[in-house]
């Protein structure tokens, strides 16, 4: 008797480690999920996007507006406003970066690192807008917390940089509401654990028949006082787009 | 020390000429070569602050406090608003010691040749009637002409970028930027002319275009300049220039005002290294010197024991010795100065003048100590180093003296009479 309780004993001692085990491979699975979810939010295997930006700062505010197509890696952004900055395109094909500039009426190749830098003034990269890092290739998870922050039940993901990894950032904190899994704020950390950006998400609607944040504000924070904010007016998910689109050609249209 | 010793001392130096001479000849040919060093390595010196400050950097920068050296595009002098530009400049060319000033603007961007090939580099927006007078990129023009005011358009680059991205006089070329209200300014500008200046950083990332044209591209009004370059009469001066253009600017314009040393320390560390390098010269000169006059000296006194041994028999006492010798190294030392001068004089105005020929036939361009001096290095009269090494060698000559001098006061009289 007294045997058998200690071998049902061990046994279901076993049964418990193996299943934390496996719900810990779970959380991971889940991690990993969420975060790739969240990262493919805006773009999906292809999307036509309307947005505004407002960038506002020491020079003042500035509101721009733009489409953005997106199918896989390639990419189309075409400024529509200001009459100063309309008709500025950018193509992302093949890794390549091409600019048209209208009033030159030319196409010039950027260097790739021109995506890492503050596009058009704002608080925003250009890679930020059309996706070119991927946070899961790119990232090892850690789930660092789970609860409330502020009025907000949220899980906390830590992605810490992949060995080899070329990436810009020391870390990144992204918190996704519990409720509807939706992002809710993003931290980018420097090499020294600094928080040096943070991205704000708010006004959760479903456009282009899927839930998603449509407002979104970017502060650096080593400038005080300034930010940019995203609104995305209209967004089609998952549409055919040609292959045309993404061509130098209709770069200049 | 009384006159009569010194009479007997000057005495004593012409009694043996040709010993004398040829001591003063060996003593005089090395003050030669100490004028020689340090006249070189002063043209050295002038050639590297020459090189530092004559292609764009200048003499003194006057700048918005806070601009140097983030060189943030909207810390503008006078601020958001900018100040009037042709009032600031001649505030500053008010200043009695200074000879030209030139108002500059900077930014960063994308060259573009029409071809697709581009290149990140540093725009430089300079006023092409008033730069050449501070700084002397104009004469570094190997193809094409420099900017000028009539032909906005026209810009100058290095030849080093103009081969990376595959451009020639002539050629469009597209330049991308970030704009002062943070849109991006763009514009199509011609190569006016190819500079090549054989300091690599310029030539592959300079940029060079009229002042008018860049605040343009970069949406700054004309009220909106950088940076103000000035040219001195007397670079020796610039600390003390821009210390006092910066107490009397800032009474009207929040103002910085630097001087080459400041803005270009590592220059300021080579122009001082070089000293040293001088100095240390100077002083293995020195130590050879006081094996040579040791040894001139001390024949001087054994050759002459007899005749010491009866000054003292008759009465001159030990401490009178050695002022006799003493005065007699100290005559040595300012005859072989005079000498030495003499002999230098001709040679240092030749290498200020003509200049010392390392290239030779091939005229082929020389660098020392990674200086350009060009195929003739000149020399530059360095009057304080010339002075130093005067003192340091009649310093050498008594000190060399102090050993003869000191055995001679110890001979014994009744024993150095008897010597032959």
């Amino acid at each position: 008797m007294r045997w058998h309780k200690t071998t049902m004993g061990l046994l279901a001692g076993l049964l418990l480690l193996s299943l934390g085990q496996i719900s810990h491979a779970a959380d991971d699975q889940q991690a990993r999920k969420i975060v790739d979810r969240v990262a493919q939010l805006f773009s999906g295997k292809s999307s036509i996007a309307t947005l505004q930006m407002q960038i506002s700062g020491e020079n003042g505010q500035r509101d721009l507006t733009m489409k953005i197509w997106t199918q896989g890696e390639n990419a189309l952004v075409r400024i529509t406003s200001p009459a100063k900055d309309a008709g500025t395109a950018i193509l992302k094909i093949s890794g390549d970066i091409w600019y048209y500039l209208p009033k030159v009426d030319r196409t010039i190749k950027a260097p790739s690192s021109m995506t890492m830098t503050s596009w058009m003034g704002s608080d925003f990269t250009l890679d930020d807008l059309v996706k070119e890092s991927d946070l899961v290739r790119d990232y090892s998870l850690a789930n660092s917390f789970e609860g409330k922050r502020g009025e907000v039940a949220v899980y906390e993901y830590t992605l810490t940089p992949k060995p080899g990894a070329v990436v810009v950032w020391g870390k990144i904190v992204l918190q996704v509401r519990q409720a509807n899994l939706m992002p809710a704020w993003q931290g980018f950390y420097d090499e020294d654990g600094k928080l040096v950006r943070e991205l704000t998400f708010s006004d959760y609607k479903t456009t282009g028949g899927r839930l998603m944040p449509s407002r979104l504000v970017m502060r650096s924070l080593d400038k005080p006082g300034q930010q940019t904010v995203i609104v995305y007016q209209a967004v089609a998910f998952d549409v055919p787009i040609g292959a045309e689109t993404f061509s130098l050609p209709n770069l200049k249209r | 020390m009384s006159g009569r010793l010194l009479q007997l001392a000057w005495r004593n130096l012409w009694r043996n000429p040709r010993r004398t001479f040829i001591a003063m000849a060996a003593i005089a040919l090395g003050y030669t070569m100490l004028l020689f060093v340090a006249c070189l390595m002063a043209g050295l010196r002038w050639q590297m602050i020459e090189n530092g400050t004559r292609l764009v950097l200048s003499e003194i920068q006057v700048h918005a406090p806070g601009y140097y050296p983030s060189r943030s595009i909207q810390k503008t002098v006078g601020g958001g608003k900018g100040t009037d530009v042709s009032a600031l400049l001649g505030a500053i060319t008010a200043d009695s010691r200074v000879y030209a000033a030139a108002p500059r603007v900077y930014g960063y961007g994308l060259a573009s040749a029409s071809h697709g090939s581009s290149a990140g580099v540093a725009l430089m927006g300079v006023a092409p009637d008033q730069e050449p007078k501070v700084t002397a990129l104009n004469t570094l023009i190997v193809k094409g002409s420099y900017l000028t005011r009539l032909m906005p358009n026209k810009i100058v680059v290095g030849d080093k970028l103009a081969s990376v991205i595959g451009v020639e006089v002539g050629s469009e070329i597209v330049l991308l930027t970030q704009a002062a209200d943070g849109s991006m300014g763009n514009d199509l500008y011609t190569i006016g002319g190819i500079f090549h200046t054989g300091l690599d950083v310029m030539d592959r990332n300079l940029v060079l275009m009229p002042l008018a044209s860049l605040q343009e591209l970069l949406h700054l009004t004309p009220a909106r300049v950088h940076e103000v370059g000035i040219k001195l009469y007397d670079i020796n001066e610039a600390t003390a220039v821009a210390a006092a253009l910066e107490a009397r600017l800032s009474k009207t314009l929040p103002v910085q005002v630097s001087a080459w040393p400041e803005l270009a320390p590592d220059l300021a560390d080579y122009v001082q290294f070089n000293h040293g390098v001088t100095l240390v010269l100077f002083f293995i000169f020195f130590l050879l010197a006081v094996i040579g006059i040791m040894n001139t000296m001390l024949m001087a006194v054994f050759e002459r024991t007899r005749e010491l041994g009866m000054l003292m028999a008759l009465g001159m006492r030990p401490v009178q010795v050695i002022g006799l010798i003493m005065a007699e190294a100290a005559g040595l030392a300012a005859g072989s100065l005079v000498l030495g001068g003499a002999l230098g004089a001709p040679l240092l105005w030749y290498l200020q003048k003509h200049g010392l020929d390392l290239g030779g036939a091939t005229g082929e361009v020389v660098s020392v100590a990674g200086v350009v001096v060009g195929h003739l290095w000149y020399g530059r009269q360095d009057f304080s180093a010339y002075a130093q090494a005067a003192v340091g060698l009649a310093v050498t000559a008594l000190v060399s003296a102090l050993y003869p001098a000191w055995r001679a006061a110890h001979f014994r009289p009744t024993e150095a009479i008897r010597k032959v």
